[in-house]
């Protein structure tokens, strides 16, 4: 019993982990799609600049804290950079540049092996308070200072969608030609929007360098932003909560299903494929019969009138 | 003598090949409320979506001696016009309040900055524009609905919201379009009544508008579009009589 308890513990804290991390970089996804309408297919590219940009500034010098504020502040910095030429355009345009511009960093990220050192990735970085905190503990330690800024994301950012701030946001997402009418900046508020996600999908990926203590490329792949939308559609479009619950599901349920395919006759290959198959049914079921999700309100459903 | 506070000058508009606002020329007093009349097709709605910023065209538009005919909607809304749709625009999934509270200007908690440092005078403001918002929505006898996601209304309720929404920014000129479709006979009145009250506080309107005993009750002016051209202007009571109005509306060769 003991001895299971002992295994058991390691492996939900990895569990939490991963879900924080991914809470965070869907949450920011939420904010420009839930609440602004914004259609960005690229999100995994912020989460690749805020993992780089913190590695790499740390390794020519910076102390880290410093180095995960530049992750987040260039994140946030492109997400101004690809927005401004791309937000006038319409929603689905938007998505095709956005998931263009995230490969288009993923092979930058490939090839410039001086700058990146390409598909060899980089290891071996420092981690927060490394030389304090016992390898044997380091997981829970960090999932405790996870656990934390996942809380002050979560509270900053309803805070932010149930201001005045986010009620614009809203009108955005529903029909702009209302608040443009009624006097407001519809581009300067969307471009608000997708510079803040941005710079949480930054903080999300020097979390997710800290934690997997090694980044490549390939770590960032279009599926990590797919990956999010089914985590916001799972939990509900436009509720934070929900985004956090969504999460926690999903990555629950791809990482228990690594060991089903003990009981099932299939090769770890055919079990990852099998494992999408089962989301997309999971997925189908949950549109015909709870298409609000886990904690969306029906009313506020943004994938229909 | 009272100023001019909208003039447009020889407004075009072209859809390819359909000329739907063709050297259109309209000056609006200050205070005073102006009918715009014609057939389906005339160009009235071209002409309100040229005149918010809504479509670019050729031609001068000056609003309180702006030149606003290069401003996007949000700065001509911005200056003080503001408009409504034809087809009602209801925010739907946010509710009734939220739609009317979304409209003021200048809101502290618009500004991200000001949401964390200035929470009081933001919480302060959002109380004094729910209570705007509470006498507005009772003035249109659609307080009860407050609370209600605005996808819930009806036709009717919705036109009501638009209108009341619009008043939230405390417009110096209001574009109404067909501010009486699908709206009970008594709301009807009582929207009119609002209108000249509003007008003789200052405000001015210029009105689309089908139901033509409606409006040339409340105008003082009536501007009658045909095929991108006004064929005719004036006080209500000349318009009545002119034959060829008559004949236009009819569907006669006038």
């Amino acid at each position: 019993m003991i001895e299971y308890v002992d295994t058991l513990l390691p492996y939900i804290t990895t569990i939490l982990l991963i879900s924080s991390i991914y809470a965070i970089f869907s949450l920011g996804l939420n904010l420009e799609w839930g609440f602004t309408g914004l259609i960005n297919f690229g999100h995994v590219a912020f989460l690749a600049i805020g993992a780089y940009t913190t590695v790499m500034f740390n390794m020519s010098g910076f102390p880290l804290f410093l180095s995960v504020i530049a992750g987040i502040v260039l994140s946030g910095f492109f997400g101004l950079l690809l927005g401004i030429p791309t937000l006038r355009l319409r929603e689905d345009y938007l998505a095709i540049v956005t998931i263009g511009f995230s490969e288009v960093l993923r092979f930058i990220l490939l090839n410039e092996q001086w700058l990146t050192r390409g598909p060899f990735g980089i290891h071996g970085f420092e981690r927060p308070l490394q030389d304090v905190i016992p390898y044997q503990h380091y997981n829970t330690f960090l999932l405790i200072v996870y656990l934390v800024i996942l809380a002050i994301i979560y509270l900053s950012l309803e805070r932010l969608v149930r201001s005045p701030w986010g009620r614009v946001l809203k009108s955005i997402r529903e029909d702009e030609a209302v608040p443009s009418a009624l006097g407001k900046n519809v581009f300067w508020y969307r471009l608000q929007s997708l510079m803040i996600g941005s710079a949480i999908a930054g903080l999300a990926g020097a979390m997710l360098a800290f934690y997997i203590m090694y980044i490549e490329p390939n770590t960032f792949k279009p599926i990590e932003t797919f990956h999010a939308w089914i985590i916001i559609i799972l939990g509900g479009t436009a509720s934070n909560k929900g985004t956090i619950v969504g999460a926690l599901v999903f990555y629950t349920f791809l990482s228990v299903t690594q060991f089903t395919n003990r009981f099932l006759p299939f090769t770890a290959h055919q079990m990852g494929a099998f494992r999408m198959i089962v989301i997309g049914l999971l997925l189908m079921l949950l549109m015909m019969y709870k298409p609000e999700g886990i904690f969306g309100k029906k009313e506020e459903l943004a994938l229909s009138d | 003598m009272k100023m001019d506070i909208l003039s447009v000058k020889n407004l075009k508009k072209h859809f390819g090949g359909v000329k739907a606002v063709d050297g259109c020329s309209i000056a609006i007093e200050t205070g005073t409320v102006v009918g715009l009349i014609g057939p389906n097709g005339a160009g009235k709605t071209t002409v309100f979506n040229l005149i918010s910023g809504f479509e670019r065209g050729v031609g001068e538009i000056v609003f309180k001696g702006i030149r606003t005919d290069n401003l996007s909607p949000f700065k001509i809304a911005r200056c003080g016009m503001v408009r409504t749709f034809q087809i009602p625009r209801a925010l739907t999934k946010m509710t009734v309040s939220e739609n009317l509270m979304l409209a003021p200007k200048s809101q502290a908690g618009e500004r991200i900055w000001d949401v964390w440092l200035r929470p009081k005078r933001v919480r302060e403001q959002e109380r004094q524009i729910r209570e705007k918002s509470r006498d507005i929505l009772e003035f249109f006898e659609i307080s009860h609905l407050e609370d209600e996601y605005a996808g819930a209304l009806s036709g009717g309720q919705k036109k009501l919201l638009e209108m009341a929404r619009a008043m939230m920014i405390d417009p110096s000129m209001m574009l109404l379009d067909e501010p009486f479709a699908g709206v009970n006979p008594t709301l009807a009145r009582k929207i009119s009544r609002y209108i000249c009250e509003l007008c003789e506080g200052g405000m001015t309107f210029l009105v689309i508008e089908h139901d033509i005993p409606a409006i040339t009750k409340i105008s003082d002016r009536i501007v009658v579009m045909n095929e991108g051209k006004v064929m005719a202007e004036g006080e209500p009571e000349e318009i009545k009589r002119r034959r060829d109005v008559l004949n236009v509306y009819i569907g006669g060769e006038g």
